[in-house]
């Protein structure tokens, strides 16, 4: 067990991110390996000018308009949830490193950091992990229940997973950020460090299920982290 | 079984195609969209599920391996049950790209169809009356020299006709003729008259082309053929030196005029212009080149934006423009433009006598929606379309009058 907990630690992290990178390099590798479409397969009504194509097309994968218009309630769980990682990803910077700017221009001792962090952590958490719910029910109602494939409920269970363990330190510990800081700085330094102890047990849960994540994410699904915009200009090209 | 189906798909499948199988998170916002899941409730007919079961079918690769890796990608043998779903989810849509609306990715399950219909006419299981329609659109070309006398003496019939009946004498069909505009229509007089007379009253310099828009090798995925069928066109106008190509009210004609021949035809097409004529007459309007009786028909009327015409072509307004300018009472179907329902007739199902259940089936959300409005007569701009609104006002007792919009302004037309 010490075993894998080390790897996960101090090993698979590099493996992790080299994967991650390298499976999205590939995956956009072979997507361009294939022949281009033969035609324009355009969708209307679309922007006239190419610029303007292509901003609608960043437009609609951000804010998911063309859903929100045909299918509001799935829109609030796919919107909200995409939103809310949004902000749990901004708020993992603190992790590495800190908003030291912007903690000065507030004028904020480490009393206010960290009661702004705890609530804003703490919302930001729960919008992306109650759609994730709502998704999961969702994967058995209707006729989506014949669209439900193991992967779907893999990836879900996984990003449930890793909010439940993130919540654990955030609301059931006091996580030194410094601790974070150091550890992450010696990875990233290749003169490792201890392990951050204030985090707790759930730390080594949440750090290797994030590795699994990236490890998987560029060959499922996933991929419309870039497919998407690039699907979406097929249909405005 | 299905080798010469997955070869094919493998070697046809582009770059779109490959986004759409990777990408799609199967959140089923198509679920919705496509008028032959909420009329059949067959999970075949759900679009993402078209799309799974291609995919299915080409990662399994026949060899049928299972194991946990096998269980996860869901791979295994095709099935009898396999095969009858894809023929269902292949063959039993219309293409009007409804659900590319919906998605949040815009993926064109439509496009898959296609491509997947023509490996399955490899497997022979294809719709032979509809690939034998398109092979004699090609043919056509091939021997249009024995065909033109018999043409000619059956226009010219038709244009006498139409000056007795119209009191016209000096209106003239042009065939083979160098002019401005190319007119292509579609097959049937009713195709000819309204736009011998709308271009006879705009002064129009015109040629009435030998061949017909349609093409029936796109339905059936056969893009090859479909180049072909549209080359004669191009060559003919080339021949005669016009200006602009005006396809008839046809939708998937239309679609490939506009949006696939600068890929197919190039620079054969420089110095031309392609135009619906449904365009085309809009600008003769906008131009004051014709007038018509404001208000002509007092009778309650709506507009169903054909899909090619529509989201596969951008054609909203100038049908729209049309109706005004006769209409006392012109209401909008709900939904309408990119988000109107399918006829259910598309896709090459009306050259198919097997599929008109499947069809008339398919057209009950076109129905009721047709009934909200409580209109009298129908417009629309596309062949297909209104064959199956006939079929469907037959079927469903609607008591509708189908129209086409050139027609109205045809009838409406004020000859000085």
């Amino acid at each position: 067990m010490a075993t894998i907990a080390f790897l996960f630690y101090y090993v698979f992290p590099y493996i992790a991110v080299a994967v991650f990178f390298g499976g999205l390099a590939y995956r956009v590798y072979r997507w361009w390996q294939k022949k281009l479409a033969p035609a324009r397969f355009s969708l209307f009504p679309r922007p006239q000018s190419r610029l303007g194509r292509l901003l609608d097309a960043l437009v609609d994968m951000f804010t998911l308009k063309g859903l929100l218009r045909v299918n509001p309630l799935l829109w609030a769980g796919g919107f909200i949830m995409h939103l809310g990682l949004l902000f749990v990803l901004v708020g993992h910077v603190r992790a590495f490193t800190d908003f030291y700017f912007l903690w000065k221009l507030l004028n904020w001792g480490k009393e206010q950091q960290h009661t702004f962090s705890a609530v804003a952590g703490t919302i930001a958490g729960t919008l992306f992990t109650i759609p994730l719910f709502y998704l999961l029910a969702r994967r058995w109602s209707g006729a989506v229940k014949w669209l439900s494939v193991p992967e779907d409920f893999f990836v879900l269970l996984l990003l449930i997973s890793i909010a439940l363990t993130g919540f654990h330190m955030r609301l059931l510990r006091t996580v030194e950020v410094e601790e974070l800081h150091r550890f992450f700085a010696g990875l990233a330094s290749f003169r490792w460090q201890p392990v951050p102890e204030s985090a707790g047990p759930a730390f080594i849960w949440h750090f290797a299920l994030v590795q699994v994540l990236m490890v998987y994410f560029p060959f499922g699904k996933l991929s419309h982290i870039i497919g998407s915009v690039l699907s979406k200009m097929v249909a405005r090209s | 079984m299905l080798t010469k189906f997955l070869d094919t798909l493998r070697q046809r499948i582009t770059r779109p195609l490959q986004y759409y199988q990777d990408i799609c998170v199967r959140c089923g916002a198509c679920i919705d969209a496509c008028h032959f899941y909420v009329t059949s409730g067959h999970p075949a007919h759900i679009p993402a599920y078209r799309m799974m079961l291609v995919k299915k079918l080409l990662q399994q690769g026949g060899n049928g391996r299972k194991g946990l890796l096998g269980w996860y990608r869901e791979t295994g043998m095709a099935s009898e049950q396999m095969v009858a779903e894809l023929r269902k989810a292949l063959w039993e849509c219309t293409g009007c790209r409804r659900c590319s609306v919906f998605c949040p990715f815009d993926l064109d399950t439509a496009l898959m169809v296609n491509v997947g219909r023509y490996a399955l006419g490899q497997e022979g299981m294809g719709m032979e009356m509809v690939a034998e329609i398109g092979n004699a659109e090609v043919s056509k070309g091939e021997i249009i020299d024995a065909l033109k006398e018999f043409f000619v003496d059956q226009v010219r019939e038709l244009a006498e006709r139409i000056r007795q009946e119209w009191g016209v004498p000096d209106l003239r069909i042009p065939v083979d003729e160098p002019a401005r505009v190319l007119y292509v229509p579609v097959v049937g007089e009713h195709a000819i008259i309204p736009l011998a007379k709308i271009f006879h009253a705009a002064k129009e310099s015109w040629t009435l082309s030998m061949f017909t828009a349609t093409n029936h090798s796109f339905f059936v995925g056969d893009i090859e053929k479909a180049k072909q069928a549209a080359h004669w066109i191009v060559e003919e106008a080339r021949r005669l030196g016009v200006q602009v190509i005006a396809y008839a009210e046809c939708g998937h004609a239309t679609r490939t005029l506009l949006n696939f021949w600068d890929h197919w035809f190039g620079e054969e097409l420089v110095g031309i212009q392609r135009v619906s004529v449904v365009q085309l007459v809009a600008s003769y309007l906008q131009e004051g080149r014709i007038q018509v009786q404001p208000g002509a028909f007092d009778v309650p009327m709506t507009y169903h934006d054909p899909c090619n015409l529509g989201r596969n072509a951008g054609i909203y307004e100038e049908p729209r423009m049309l109706i005004r300018a006769v209409a006392t009472d012109f209401q909008e179907l709900t939904p309408n433009r990119e988000l109107n329902w399918c006829c259910g007739g598309g896709g090459g199902m009306i050259a198919e006598p097997d599929m008109l259940e499947v069809r008339m089936k398919a057209g009950r959300p076109k129905v009721e929606q047709i009934q909200r409005t409580g209109a009298r007569w129908v417009v629309t701009t596309c062949e297909n379309c209104k064959t199956q609104l006939a079929d469907l006002s037959e079927r469903y007792g609607l008591g509708v009058e189908i129209k086409g919009a050139v027609d109205l302004i045809a009838d409406a037309l004020i000859v000085r």
